[in-house]
């Protein structure tokens, strides 16, 4: 999942970073209201996680500015937002909830639950309930990271699980291998020309070629179980 | 508990002046009512004797011979409720009984004339008589009489009459005062109601339905605390949600670290978490020392009395245990200020007010900047200057957020307003100028405490560092 955090505060900004990261989350982490719009108009984001309180404004006029944004440009005006703020006060949640928010969490908060609202808010967004998603004889378990094929568990790299997730939760839309590399990379990674084939190739290997199918020319695609 | 009601204080206020007077008028109708009784009764046994008189009626009256009861057993002659049984008696010139109608007793004969009031018989009772001689032969002497009893009945009745409209007209008038009164002060009620449903979140100002003049007072002066609890509750929201900010950013920061730090870690990144949980500890730690320091200040205010305290003392502390921090941060630190400047004051709270400008203007300016506490000669403020603005126009330069641990701007400056307050001064900022320098001034209204004053002394404690305003009187440090 690729994650934009709109932080000012360098610590909470870290933190969010290790620890999502450790959750398998792609994270970038801007600072300011200026810097948030040019990094929400060049990529695309799964989930945004703002905070209220920034240097150069009010996270608020972000979260206006996103959803008043016209379909088919980034940013995507339907991106998930989850709001992080000290402000807790009811009315507060209401505004910011009415003003287009998904979530609302008050600091401190719990981190785990904060990785739960997020899959939650992903999963709303992809459309489903299920929080494990299942294909043929696959099951995959975005929660605890863990893919069991009939029944029994397959050990999956990070990134190996990540690609499968992404092709999964698009499934059954074709990522290209530049959509595939947004999902996965955040902007300090490095990223050798042939990092997506090296995953599925690998990904195909442990779990089976038809778990994966190559639309030549295009990308790539997990196709349902009954296409088998 | 039964709360008095306006409208039952003036329903008793109007209604007892109504019967006080009602009363009044009864007592003097029936002193009127007798008073004219006594004239009527007078004026007719007056006519009765002149026109007995003129008729020569006496010669009619049988000769000494009682008649009374004749005439008293005849109702038929009782034509008019206030017919009145009168009795005449007639003399001849030697004062023999020469005619007697009516149940009167003889009176003692005598030569007087007019009205006269008489006890006769044997009951004692009391008659009204008017007494008139006839001079012409053969001479008379009439007296016409009435009984002072059914007198006294007439008066009464005259009176009563008078007085018994009011009895039915006074409940009239009480139930109609009531509803004039009720009607009236309905928008004393209207007015009542909006006070009480007055909201300290609704913007709407009270008076819009109340235009009459008698209320215009109160509701200016309600509408002015409206205005003022409102104030109030923005001020103390926004102190809550600055305190909310300063303690819950860095124990969140806190939360997340300690959670990555209970899984694998790179060694750069369990480094780096590990060191953020030390900075944002000491940082809560610092927010919860302001928030209790601020409400100290509060109690202070109403508790403890001034001490003599040296200001400069004060400073030249301040800015020698923040030199180190500066110091870390490439700033310059110094003081400027007489040696000695003692004035009644908290000394602690001085310190913590000044500490906290310093360390804001630390931490919010770039590496390079010069910071300079300046104090008044005449202890009348204590001033933070520094040339950050200037240094971060000129060079793009930044605060170094991982070394930050002052308060946000917002609740140290509560902080510091607060004790300035409490000095009898307040916190002025004076706005950046031409050369760059930004100064947070502590007006103090403190009195000289009984300790000698310093001597100004315009080079004090510390190093002082060649400042872009180290030529910078005190006063022409406001811009």
């Amino acid at each position: 999942m690729r994650v934009l955090v709109i932080e000012d505060d360098e610590g909470i900004a870290a933190g969010l970073r290790v620890h999502l990261r450790q959750h398998g989350c792609v994270v970038d982490a801007v600072g300011s209201v200026a810097e948030a719009w040019r990094a929400l108009g060049a990529e695309p984001f799964d989930l945004i996680l703002l905070d209220l309180g920034l240097p150069d404004g009010d996270g608020a006029e972000i979260l206006q500015r996103i959803r008043r944004a016209p379909e088919g440009r980034l940013p995507h005006p339907a991106t998930p937002v989850l709001i992080m703020t000290a402000r807790d006060q009811v009315a507060s949640r209401i505004a910011s909830l009415d003003m287009g928010a998904d979530d609302y969490l008050v600091k401190p908060f719990d981190p785990d639950e904060l990785a739960a609202r997020m899959r939650a808010l992903r999963r709303r967004a992809a459309g489903r309930a299920d929080a494990v998603l299942r294909r043929g004889e696959l099951t995959v378990d975005p929660a605890a990271r863990t893919v069991q094929r009939n029944g029994q568990p397959v050990e999956l790299s990070t990134r190996e699980f990540d690609v499968l997730l992404a092709l999964m939760e698009a499934s059954p839309r074709v990522l290209s291998r530049a959509q595939l590399e947004e999902r996965l990379y955040d902007w300090q990674s490095g990223l050798d020309s042939n990092a997506i084939e090296v995953h599925v190739h690998r990904l195909r290997r442990k779990l089976g070629d038809a778990v994966i199918r190559t639309v030549r020319g295009v990308g790539y695609f997990a196709p349902d179980g009954t296409s088998r | 508990m039964r709360h008095p009601s306006l409208l039952r204080h003036l329903l008793t206020w109007v209604l007892g002046s109504l019967v006080v007077v009602w009363v009044g008028l009864v007592g003097i109708g029936f002193q009127i009512g007798h008073h004219e009784a006594d004239e009527l009764t007078d004026g007719h046994l007056a006519s009765v004797a002149a026109l007995l008189l003129n008729l020569r009626g006496s010669e009619a009256l049988p000769r000494g011979q009682q008649v009374a009861s004749q005439l008293l057993s005849r109702p038929e002659l009782k034509s008019h409720d206030y017919q009145q049984s009168l009795s005449v008696v007639i003399w001849d010139g030697q004062g023999r009984v020469i005619g007697q109608l009516g149940e009167a007793p003889v009176p003692p004969f005598s030569d007087s004339e007019g009205f006269a009031d008489l006890v006769l018989g044997s009951d004692n009772a009391g008659w009204r008589t008017f007494a008139r001689w006839d001079r012409n032969e053969p001479a008379r002497r009439l007296m016409v009489m009435l009984k002072r009893e059914e007198r006294d009945e007439l008066a009464s009745d005259i009176a009563w009459q008078v007085a018994l409209p009011g009895l039915w007209l006074l409940p009239t008038i009480a139930l109609l005062l009531g509803l004039a009164i009720r009607r009236g002060l309905r928008p004393l009620y209207e007015l009542s109601g909006d006070v009480h449903a007055l909201d300290v979140e609704q913007q709407r100002p009270l008076g819009i339905r109340h235009p009459q003049v008698e209320f215009r007072a109160i509701v200016d002066a309600i509408n002015l605390l409206m205005q003022r609890s409102r104030s109030a509750l923005a001020r103390e929201r926004q102190l809550a949600d600055e305190i909310a900010h300063e303690l819950r950013t860095p124990l969140a920061s806190i939360a997340l670290h300690a959670k990555a730090l209970q899984k694998p870690l790179a060694d750069a990144d369990r480094q780096l978490s590990l060191e953020r949980l030390a900075h944002d500890a000491m940082r809560s730690g610092h927010v919860l020392a302001q928030v209790l320091a601020l409400a100290r200040a509060s109690r202070t205010e109403m508790t403890e009395t001034a001490q003599p305290v040296d200001l400069a003392e004060i400073a030249c502390r301040v800015v020698s245990e923040s030199a180190p921090q500066a110091l870390a941060n490439d700033h310059v630190l110094a003081y400027r200020g007489p040696a000695t400047c003692v004035r009644r004051g908290h000394a602690v709270l001085l310190e913590l007010a000044l500490r906290n400008l310093v360390e804001n203007a630390v931490s919010h300016t770039p590496g390079g900047t010069s910071i300079e506490v300046q104090l008044d000669d005449a202890g009348r403020w204590l001033q933070v200057c520094d040339d950050g603005q200037a240094r971060m126009t000129m060079h793009d330069g930044a605060p170094n957020p991982q070394t930050r641990l002052s308060l946000g701007l917002g609740l140290g400056h509560r902080v510091v307003e607060k004790v300035a307050a409490i000095h009898g001064g307040a916190l002025q900022k004076i706005e950046t100028g031409d050369d760059g320098t930004t100064t947070y001034r502590i007006e103090l209204g403190l009195e000289p405490a009984d300790a000698q004053r310093g001597n100004p002394a315009p080079s004090a404690t510390t190093s002082r560092p060649e400042l872009p305003f180290a030529a910078m009187n005190a006063d022409s440090a406001t811009r």
